[in-house]
């Protein structure tokens, strides 16, 4: 991104904490609620939790929260921005293209990122769990978060604000059931594994755990080759949506 | 050659509906062009697509003579705009906003504090301009204009800025209007208020049904009308509508208010019989004023409409 882009970039960021600073404590707190709740709450879900389990439920949090800002929240707001007007008179201003997506997606990340740690820490304390932070974890947020809000993105712009409140919602529950993000890859039946094989979810979290544990359970190089080629075909199609003019 | 040339733009809408028929206007650095037109009259398309936000099926668009449908980032770069909706500004401040969009269209943040501050202060704005409340409508439009006026672009495309404003901070914002032009921007004023447009518009065209009717300097245009004055009527609750006599040609009967035209000859006669009719007790007052751009406006639109 070039000097313009980045100051553009905190510029709309800016923009968007103004306009939400009445409601980011609140926001903040209710990450950190969930959080903590879905530590508590999968310990009643699956009695017997043990660290292996822990390991998935504590750093599929994160993934999980990544993919729903950008396949839920993203697509929402931008939807809204379209009703609102905002979309367009941001569109009708020197900017990239992507730059409101971008903001929109670090303001979020913002928002969540005491939740994610506030998990974490909980889940050291409660399931014992030993975490290895490696700094690869950045990049992996990095392209998990953009793949997912380019996806989301896209949808906003391409189809009618109402569509894309039913588009979304079928993607997080999609998500949330079917992807194994808090459980191993082999829980699934034999076709569903071979479609999640072709799609980045698997690699996306395992990226994240990686980046958590030091442990990956597939070749790392290989998550990062097919998340990072998501995220480029993502970021394709969105500039792509997001340049097309009426 | 102006600063901002629209050849021919032609556009369709998928619905079929064809917003814009061929329109080209043509507005220099240095002056305030007013775009007229009643609603539907595909004002806002033409914006739309002079921002690069919709691209015309057939035509051309150049600002500064580089074609912006071929290259809208230069447009988003070389135009500022307040739309016709209310600006985004929820949940910010007038000066926050202001300030905001001065930075992002490249403004130095210590010259865009000064003109956010010089432009607020200039609409009586300056006491509520740091609150991050609710805005009422014409607040909402005046902290746009200043979001279009903060940093301007060589073009400033101004949609409907007036609506909503109190008559005091309007009298403000058509003085700004004029210094962006002053000041060498080529500033397009899309606008229903013909009235007050008039005070401040160096050349217009006015647009109905997607077609540009008539253009020019406002003079040239009244003289069209073919009578240089008006005589304003306003008539009893209870009369009827009267016969004029001959010399004075009906323009409109809006409720009470009566409109004819009147030729210098026969002002005499025209207030004559204006005096009688008060002494009859059908018409409450009246007024002879010159022919305004309003009366232009009105021939075009109810003759389009007509036809």
């Amino acid at each position: 991104m070039s000097r313009d882009g980045v100051r553009t970039w905190l510029l709309l960021l800016r923009w968007q904490l103004l306009r939400n600073r009445k409601l980011l404590v609140t926001l903040v707190l209710v990450q950190i609620a969930l959080g903590v709740g879905m530590i508590y709450g999968f310990g009643f879900l699956v009695p017997h939790i043990t660290p292996e389990v822990a390991v998935f439920f504590a750093t599929g949090a994160p993934t999980l929260g990544m993919l729903i800002i950008g396949l839920t929240v993203v697509p929402q707001e931008t939807a809204l921005a379209r009703v609102n007007g905002r979309f367009s008179y941001v569109a009708a201003l020197p900017v990239p293209r992507l730059a409101p997506m971008c903001a929109d997606v670090t303001f979020w990340l913002l928002v969540q990122l005491p939740g994610w740690v506030a998990t974490l820490l909980l889940a050291v304390v409660h399931f014992n769990l030993h975490l290895h932070v490696d700094a690869l974890v950045i990049p992996a947020v990095v392209l998990v978060s953009l793949s997912a809000a380019a996806v989301g993105y896209g949808v906003a712009v391409m189809f009618p604000p109402g569509a894309t409140q039913q588009v979304s919602s079928f993607m997080s529950i999609a998500l949330l059931l079917f992807s194994p993000i808090n459980f191993p890859l082999d829980r699934l039946p034999g076709w569903l594994q071979d479609v999640h094989r072709a799609l980045p979810v698997t690699y996306m979290a395992d990226l994240v755990r990686g980046g958590l544990t030091g442990r990956y359970d597939v070749n790392r190089a290989l998550a990062f080759a097919v998340v990072g080629g998501y995220c480029a075909l993502g970021l394709l199609v969105a500039g792509w949506a997001a340049r097309r003019r009426s | 050659m102006g600063m901002l040339v629209a050849t021919d733009v032609t556009k369709t809408y998928r619905s079929g509906v064809r917003a814009n028929d061929g329109v080209s206007i043509d507005v220099a650095g240095g002056e305030v062009f007013g775009l007229l037109g009643p609603n539907g009259a595909g004002k806002t398309t033409l914006v739309s697509q002079i921002l690069g936000l919709a691209k015309p099926d057939a035509g051309s668009i150049t600002i500064d003579d580089v074609d912006v449908v071929r290259r809208p980032e230069i447009a988003r770069r070389w135009c500022s705009y307040q739309p016709q909706a209310a600006a985004p500004v929820d949940g910010l401040s007038a000066r926050e906003a202001v300030e905001l969009v001065g930075r992002i269209r490249g403004g130095e943040a210590s010259k865009v504090r000064r003109r956010a501050g010089e432009l607020l202060s200039a609409l009586d704005l300056g006491d509520v301009a740091d609150r991050p409340v609710p805005m009422s409508g014409g607040m909402a439009r005046l902290t746009g204009f200043c979001m279009a006026a903060v940093v301007p672009g060589r073009v400033v495309v101004l949609d409907e800025p007036t609506n909503d404003v109190d008559p005091l901070r309007r009298r403000a914002l058509w003085e700004l209007i004029r210094n962006l032009a002053d000041d060498g921007a080529a500033v397009l004023l899309v606008t229903h208020n013909v009235i007050e447009a008039e005070r401040c518009v160096d050349r217009l065209a006015i647009v109905a049904g997607g077609r540009v009717l008539a253009a020019g300097t406002p003079a040239p245009l009244k003289a069209q009308l073919g009578a240089p004055l008006r005589l304003e009527c306003t008539l009893e609750p209870d009369a009827a509508s009267p016969e004029l006599p001959e010399g004075l040609v009906a323009a409109g009967l809006a409720g009470r208010r009566l409109v004819a035209h009147v030729q210098a000859s026969g002002v005499a006669a025209a207030v004559a019989w204006a005096r009688r009719a008060q002494e009859d007790g059908i018409v409450a007052e009246f007024a002879l004023t010159p022919a305004s751009l309003e009366d232009v406006y009105a021939s075009w639109v109810t003759t389009e409409g007509a036809a």
